[in-house]
């Protein structure tokens, strides 16, 4: 006796074409950021325009907005056929959808207001991370309603990884979004320093991991034997590298702070991890590759295959380099350059996008029930990418390349042969020129692809809800042959196989991040580091509302060629009071860790009021408003009182007078500004950010 | 200002220049391996639709049942990539089809290939190793051992570079600095001063954010070890910066001559008098 149900087409759609409106929001505005670094009046003048606070929104719209809807795309549309049933709740489906848009619309909205928690990838204020937290629950539950009802009875390995997905992820977004709140759309990370680093980064590197590839792995283990009508090529090879691969990537955060202040067992764990990860990484890779094996011929013609070829080529070159970078010695030289640009965008345009595009272009005349309306322009779409990443590429990697060493170069006489900062960037200004063109194109097939399947939606109907028919599951399950083998087992009990990956992925989490955070003497005290003044405060929180931290590190690693440029290197005990820290994790400009009393007020003043009058050619966009904008001094009391909840010594009571000590030191900055002719009123932002600057890195310089 | 950007441009960009002359070269190269495979691909396409008759038909049998034999041989023997990879026979695939079927996706049992499992024990041993050399045996160097015996081999070399008699002039210092009116020496003063010390005391030392350079009044010291001094040090408290590390005592000593030479220019827009005169 077989069921007759019907799968949820409707809802698949609406994610494609989220998939497809935020991925050309999300890659229009980084080629809008690319083109700044080259040319700074794209920076437009305004403060809601320039590098610093479009560059999250680019990223966070890349990964959550355009990835995150094609995951949803392939898992609602993998899902329902791999288990024989619709989705548990039409609703919950809804309010994913929607929810989901909302969320991003908010960050879309507030990311350029500067309203930004700063941690890298997750940029977004409270009240937004809770609605994901939210949505994400709504997702999961949808997910595992449907598999509850199934009737099929094993989950097939796409749905493996939905499930590692859903549970990382969550951990992931939760551990990294523990805030204070001080105001509607500002809160202070309760972790400080080194124990801030290493969470971000344990979070940005799985952001990676089980966002921007579980997810695309299941999908590619769903979406690759259908398109080539090809059987999988190997159920062990699934297995091992599954297991593997969730257990070993949650360890390997780490290698995004080699040579910093993180303690050297840490940083050596997230080495070692990286390096065993290259064949878990592949396994994925091989394994449809291999799938292809007979199905060359179709790869010849058909667009879709070739993307997906591109695309698991790209994860295998990323996969590799990863490991690679993650070696000490090689990371010394390319951290802080736009070699890892080159890197995640490889990843990202190749992987990711590619698989994207040719799910779109299978599914769509599937659930229109129709024909593609061009295949000429798919394949068009599919050269004029390739051309793209590597017209991207290609530049960035030489410019990484060249940055990297220039930096590291000396003089015979033992000074460095670059020491104006800015002199290694006009270097590679031509490459970033180069990239941007890379972008366009890439953009170009995007637009292309999206004429292409408009013009195949018009030609069709949507199917709404697609008639299907199994059987129900037998009330009682006696397992026969290979079904009573272990892993059968665990494919047939999907709570057991979600606890079992949450575990798996705990492990690595909770022994790199318990002992940074309960042994003292990984983070040793200096007794002459301070809590900042009420006036430093302020500075930094405009600091971190204009998104320095994007172009400026403030983290100086135990180079020589960094300690005669920028002073000596950060301990981590200098970090005890930053809530969020803020390393930074690309150089665009030079680091800002000893900035303090490098420069004059005067300097100060008028560099961020145009950069060019005191770096000629710098591409820094100019901050005029900071110099126009009143500084928000009623939120100094909450402020402090948070940092003082979170640890930091400030006197009982000191709140009642903070502001008085916030005026003083204001007026004292504003009169020397006035000795050298600038006349600017004490209570503008620009005063508070000079105090943050001239104090940075100070305390431990002044012994 | 301008010229200065632009000679760093071009000195700094030699290899720059080498490699995008590499990549013209071998896209020209590609171009014309292209133009080549085409010809050749067009004259195989017009010998395969209407072959130029070179012998007869039995001949032409006969090779073709010989290039057949030939290839059934070929066929037997496996790739180098069908061995690397441990790939079955496609005919022996029928076989390894596992039972279960998933929306129609069928899996196959094949072995995980053997390169494979060296690949990951591999790495699991290395990361071992990495681990005990790192941090529990201590053979590897910790980041701040390593940065000490950077800085120690820096010195070392430094002494090397001053005790080559050539490189002596660079031995100048805030004590033993003379100034010189020499034209060649205040010319390439004048070169470091651009774009370095333009942005805070002015196109022709008139002072903007620093002092006036160019009166009789200083703050520092208007003799030559004083002022090379400043520049040497910096005096960060007021903005100075120390510029140590970026200039070769060398260069501070010219800059120094050029800033003397600055006495008395009158430029306009002069700031007014700060400090002592002298």
């Amino acid at each position: 006796m077989t069921e007759k149900f019907h799968y949820d087409n409707k809802i698949v759609r609406n994610f494609a074409l989220a998939t497809i409106i935020w991925g050309i929001v999300g890659m229009t505005i980084g080629l809008l950021i690319a083109m700044q670094l080259f040319k700074p009046a794209m920076n437009m003048g305004s403060q809601y325009t320039t590098f610093g606070r479009i560059r999250p929104l680019h990223t966070n719209a890349v990964i959550f907005a355009f990835v995150g809807n094609a995951i949803f795309m392939g898992v609602y549309y993998s899902l329902q056929r791999l288990l024989k049933a619709r989705m548990y709740s039409d609703i919950l489906s809804k309010i994913h959808f929607w929810g989901w848009q909302l969320i991003i619309i908010a960050t879309v909205i507030t990311l350029p207001l500067g309203l930004t928690s700063s941690h890298e990838y997750a940029e977004m204020e409270w009240p937004i991370d809770i609605a994901i937290t939210i949505i994400w629950v709504v997702f999961g539950y949808n997910m595992f309603g449907t598999i509850i009802k199934r009737r099929e009875k094993h989950m097939y390995v796409a749905i493996w990884f939905y499930i590692a997905t859903f549970v990382t992820v969550a951990v992931l977004h939760i551990v990294n979004s523990i805030q204070l709140p001080v105001s509607a759309f500002k809160s202070y990370y309760v972790y400080a320093g080194v124990q801030d680093a290493l969470v971000q980064w344990w979070y940005g590197h799985n952001a990676v991991a089980f966002f921007l590839t579980t997810p695309y792995l299941g999908m590619m283990y769903y979406f690759l034997p259908k398109m080539a009508n090809r059987p999988v090529y190997s159920y062990k090879l699934s297995i091992l590298h599954f297991w593997s691969l969730i257990f070993i990537y949650i360890w390997a955060g780490p290698h995004h702070l080699l040579y910093t202040s993180l303690p050297s067992w840490a940083q050596s764990l997230g080495v070692a991890f990286s390096v065993m990860l290259i064949a878990p990484s592949w396994g994925g890779m091989i394994n449809g590759l291999l799938t292809l094996r007979g199905a060359w011929d179709k790869v010849r013609e058909d667009p879709k295959l070739k993307f997906m070829v591109v695309g698991l080529t790209a994860y295998g070159m990323a996969t590799f380099e990863g490991p690679l970078l993650a070696f000490k010695q090689i990371n010394a030289i390319a951290h802080y350059t736009d070699w890892i640009v080159a890197h995640v965008h490889v990843g990202a345009l190749g992987w990711n996008g590619f698989l994207t595009f040719a799910i779109l272009y299978w599914l769509i005349p599937r659930i229109y029930n129709t024909t593609l309306y061009s295949v000429k322009l798919a394949s068009f779409h599919f050269w004029i990418g390739t051309l793209g990443i590597i017209f991207y590429a290609v530049p960035l990697y030489f410019s990484g390349f060249t940055q990297g060493l220039m930096w590291k170069e000396f003089t015979p006489e033992g000074l460095l042969k670059y020491p104006n900062f800015l002199e290694t960037v006009l270097q590679i200004i031509p490459m970033y020129v180069m990239r941007a063109i890379g972008g366009a194109l890439y953009l170009t097939g995007v637009i292309v692809m999206t004429y292409n399947l408009i013009k195949t939606m018009k030609a069709g109907k949507l199917v709404a809800n697609e008639a299907a028919e199994a059987q129900p599951l037998p009330p009682v399950y006696v397992a026969q042959g290979d079904d009573k083998k272990l892993h059968r087992m665990l494919e047939r009990k999907p709570m057991i196989f979600m606890v079992l990956s949450l575990i798996v992925i705990l492990i690595g989490g909770m022994i790199e991040m318990m002992p940074t955070f309960t042994i003292k003497s990984n983070i040793p005290t200096i007794a002459s580091v301070k809590p900042y003044t009420p006036l430093e405060l302020q500075g930094r929180d405009v600091y971190i509302r204009e998104g320095c931290v994007n172009c400026h590190s403030q983290m100086i690693r135990p180079f020589r060629s960094e300690t005669e440029r920028y002073g000596e290197y950060s301990k981590a005990g200098e970090f005890v009071y930053d809530h969020p820290f803020l390393w930074g994790s690309k150089r665009t400009g030079p680091d800002l860790q000893r900035e303090g009393g490098k420069y004059g007020n005067a300097w100060h003043y008028n560099h961020l009021y145009d950069p060019q009058t005191m770096s000629p050619g710098s591409i820094m966009p100019p901050y005029e408003w900071l110099a126009e904008q009143q500084l928000d001094t009623t939120t100094t009391r909450v402020k402090i009182n948070a940092m003082r909840t979170l640890g930091v010594p400030y006197e009982k009571g000191y709140e009642h007078q903070a502001n008085s000590d916030l005026d003083k030191q204001a007026k004292a900055i504003a009169a020397d500004l006035q000795q050298n002719n600038i006349k600017v009123k004490s209570d503008k932002e620009i005063i508070a950010i000079i105090a943050y600057l001239q104090r940075l890195g100070t305390d431990i310089k002044a012994k | 200002m301008k010229e200065v950007i632009n000679s760093n441009w071009s000195t700094g960009s030699t290899s720059a220049d080498i490699v995008i002359g590499l990549m013209l070269i071998t896209a020209i190269m590609i171009l014309c391996v292209t133009l080549l495979m085409l010809k050749v691909i067009k004259f195989y396409v017009k010998e395969s639709i209407n072959p130029t008759p070179f012998a007869t038909p039995q001949e032409k049998e006969k090779r073709r049942l010989e290039q057949e034999a030939l290839q059934v041989i070929k066929d037997k023997k496996p790739s180098i990539w069908t061995k690397l990879m441990q790939l079955k026979p496609m005919e022996e695939e029928k076989n390894l089809v596992m039972e279960h079927k998933f929306d129609g996706i069928a899996e196959l049992n094949n072995p995980t290939p053997a390169w494979f499992m060296i690949l990951f024990y591999g790495t699991i041993i290395f990361a071992i190793g990495y681990l005990l050399t790192y941090d529990v045996l201590g053979f590897g160097k910790s980041q701040e051992e390593e940065y000490i015996a950077e800085i120690e081999q820096a010195a070392e070399s430094k002494v090397a570079f001053l005790a080559n008699p050539a490189n002596v002039k660079n031995a100048v210092n805030e004590n033993n600095m003379e100034q010189s009116k020499d034209e060649a020496i205040i010319k390439n003063g004048a070169s470091l001063f651009a774009n370095r010390c333009t942005p805070c005391h002015g196109e022709h030392g008139e002072g903007i954010v620093g002092p006036n350079l160019t009166d009789e009044y200083w703050l520092h010291g208007g003799k030559a070890k004083d002022v090379f001094k400043t520049i040497k040090y910096g005096v960060p408290e007021k903005g100075m910066i120390a510029w140590e590390k970026s200039l070769s005592a060398q260069q501070i000593s010219d800059l120094t001559n050029y800033v003397l030479s600055l006495q008395g220019t009158k430029p306009a827009g002069a700031k007014a008098p700060q400090g002592n005169k002298e």
